[in-house]
């Protein structure tokens, strides 16, 4: 185990690179929450999925909606590294006729399970898709990505009560909680603590990890997706903008294109393994 | 082309009609938002309870679960008010179902001023402008019992997402039972040489009452049915006017971005001639009698009557 999250961890690293290096070739695009993201996305797409970039649409893969879907670089980087396309073609985002759009459009390039960056809208229809792997008796897993800013939306409730109205063991929403959004820290621009005592109020089961520890994230997701009485809420304790220091902890880089310089700094400090 | 009593609900008749379908067809589904006794989903609900899926007060919600299930391939029914699905599921609509195509129907009940005594909010006075400016959406627009059930199963039988707008109330029969319907068609339900009217639901009927009472003071409409809101028979609505001269529009709806101005739009391109429309002119409605209201807001058959004499006078006058 510990040379796989070794070796995962290092995934994420050339993740993150790729998130800078596809968001400075733009000059466009969210760096910190998908930096932030990485390890999560990165355990979930080469560990803990049931999926086949081969076969990217096999009937009973799991399906991951990123619901935040601003951090969408981190998908695309995930999706390239694990074969799903081309890696060359990250340095296309955000570019006209590109297949890799500013926010991510299902049948674009294989791996995209939802159409999201409403914010709110990729949790519901995660919970769509959970109904109809019930509805079916298939046994794979919908998995949601959500921001803790996020959580505004009264949509996401709407939603979370009716997952657990159906009972929705199928379904996992991941809390990025890094705490800050937009415009600030989450709890200046609209309190929403106790997130674990709500989703628990809406008979959710809840579960915390720390998401930058790779070994707790794999625990923390096995024990997830064996809960099957009911709809998991996995509150993930992140560092926005993590591995490259100048980018985290800020508000500052949520949606910044880094210069020259400001790439050639965060390349190096990823190189350096800095984690 | 039979005038009886009024007799069924276009949402009665739809709905009947997904009742149907889901006994030989089991691949579709229905989400509804606890409207289900309104709609007349329910009853799809009643027998078959494993295809189908109220989630509450959330219509905003139940849109967006409905594209992450009809992102699966599944096809998938979403009932509610016309309302509700066209403004406060708007985003979802447009986002999740027209830009990725999915196979959402949207079986919307109480279009137009037909949930006139309910007041504004439950009219979905707007409905027609907001669906057909999404990309990708088709809307169809049944005028009574035939067409309702025939909408059903274009709407099955169609990929991609398409909005029926169906009324509250009884409609006047206009269709014998196996008229068929397409995607882009109309009718002539009535044949006429001075004026084209055109319509789609419950005025279509209103439209046909005019004719009758301008056929008594020697003007002959030409009533078309465009049930077929979008895409719209261009070419049958320019053939109509090509031989009549002039086009009326009346709908059950704001004028601003309804029909009309589609309509307005390609005359004013393909064939210039006199026109004019009917609806809610730039004001909102109030709580009433349904047939009061639409003569007072001017799309009953006596208003299509007057505006049509004028119409009449300003096309020959112009000849």
């Amino acid at each position: 185990m510990a040379s796989r999250t070794t070796e995962l961890d290092l995934i994420a690293q050339a993740v993150r690179f790729h998130i800078i290096d596809m968001v400075h070739e733009a000059q466009s695009g969210h760096v910190s929450p998908g930096l932030g993201a990485a390890d999560i996305v990165t355990a979930l797409y080469f560990e803990t999925m049931r999926i086949d970039p081969n076969d990217p649409d096999m009937a009973d893969r799991d399906r991951f909606v990123l619901s935040k879907g601003h951090s969408c670089p981190v998908l695309y980087a995930a999706l390239a590294l694990r074969g799903y396309f081309p890696v060359e073609e990250l340095k296309t985002l955000r570019r006209l006729g590109s297949r890799l759009q500013g926010h991510p459009v299902k049948g674009t390039v294989p791996g995209i399970e939802a159409t999201s960056g409403s914010l709110g809208m990729g949790a519901c229809q995660a919970v769509g898709m959970a109904l109809e792997g019930r509805m079916l008796g298939k046994d794979y897993d919908v998995w949601a990505l959500l921001g803790d800013g996020e959580l505004d939306e009264g949509v996401i409730w709407e939603t979370s009560a009716s997952a657990a109205k159906y009972k929705l063991g199928n379904l996992v929403f991941i809390v990025d909680r890094n705490g800050l959004q937009t415009d600030g820290p989450c709890e200046s621009v609209m309190p929403m603590e106790p997130i674990d005592k709500k989703f628990e109020a809406f008979n959710w089961k809840v579960m915390k990890m720390d998401g930058h520890d790779m070994l707790d994230i794999l625990t923390t997701l096995q024990a997830a997706r064996d809960y099957r009485s009911g709809p998991v809420c996995v509150i993930a304790k992140t560092i926005k903008g993590k591995g490259v220091h100048f980018m985290e902890n800020t508000t500052e880089w949520h949606a910044k294109a880094p210069n020259d310089e400001q790439y050639a700094r965060a390349v190096a400090e990823l190189r350096a393994g800095r984690t | 082309m039979s005038l009886t009593k009024a007799t069924f609900a276009t949402r009665r008749a739809f709905g009947e009609r997904v009742l149907e379908r889901g006994a030989d067809d089991a691949d579709f589904v229905l989400f509804e938002s606890d409207l289900g006794k309104s709609s007349l989903s329910n009853m799809f609900g009643d027998a078959y309870p494993a295809r189908y899926f109220n989630m509450g007060i959330a219509e905003l919600n139940t849109m967006a679960a409905a594209a992450g299930m009809a992102a699966g391939g599944r096809t998938v029914f979403v009932a509610g008010y016309s309302v509700f699905m066209t403004m406060r599921a708007l985003e979802a609509v447009r986002s999740f179902i027209c830009y990725p195509k999915l196979n959402v129907k949207l079986y919307a009940s109480h279009g137009g001023l037909t949930a006139a005594i309910d007041g504004v909010t439950h009219q979905g006075s707007e409905d027609i402008a907001f669906m057909t400016t999404l990309p990708n959406m088709k809307v169809l627009v049944p005028a009574d019992s035939v067409s309702a059930r025939a909408a059903c199963d274009l709407a099955l039988a169609t990929p991609g997402p398409i909005f029926v707008r169906l009324m509250r109330d009884p409609l006047y029969e206009c269709y014998e039972a196996g008229e068929t319907f397409e995607i882009g068609g109309s009718k002539i339900v009535r044949a006429g040489r001075d004026i084209t009217i055109a319509s789609y639901g419950d005025i279509v009927f209103q439209a046909l009452q005019a004719a009758d009472t301008l056929a008594a003071k020697g003007i002959e409409a030409e009533v078309l049915d465009l049930y077929s809101v979008k895409p719209v028979d261009a070419a049958g609505v320019l053939q109509s006017v090509r031989r009549t001269g002039s086009l009326l529009v009346a709908e059950n709806h704001q004028k601003r971005n309804g029909l009309g101005y589609d309509l307005a739009a390609l005359l004013l391109k393909e064939q210039p001639v006199p026109f004019d429309h009917l609806g809610l002119d730039d004001r909102f409605a109030e709580s009433g009698n349904y047939l009061a209201m639409i003569d007072k807001y001017g799309f009953s058959a006596a208003k299509i009557v007057s505006a049509a004499e004028q119409l009449v006078m300003k096309a020959w006058h112009r000849c």
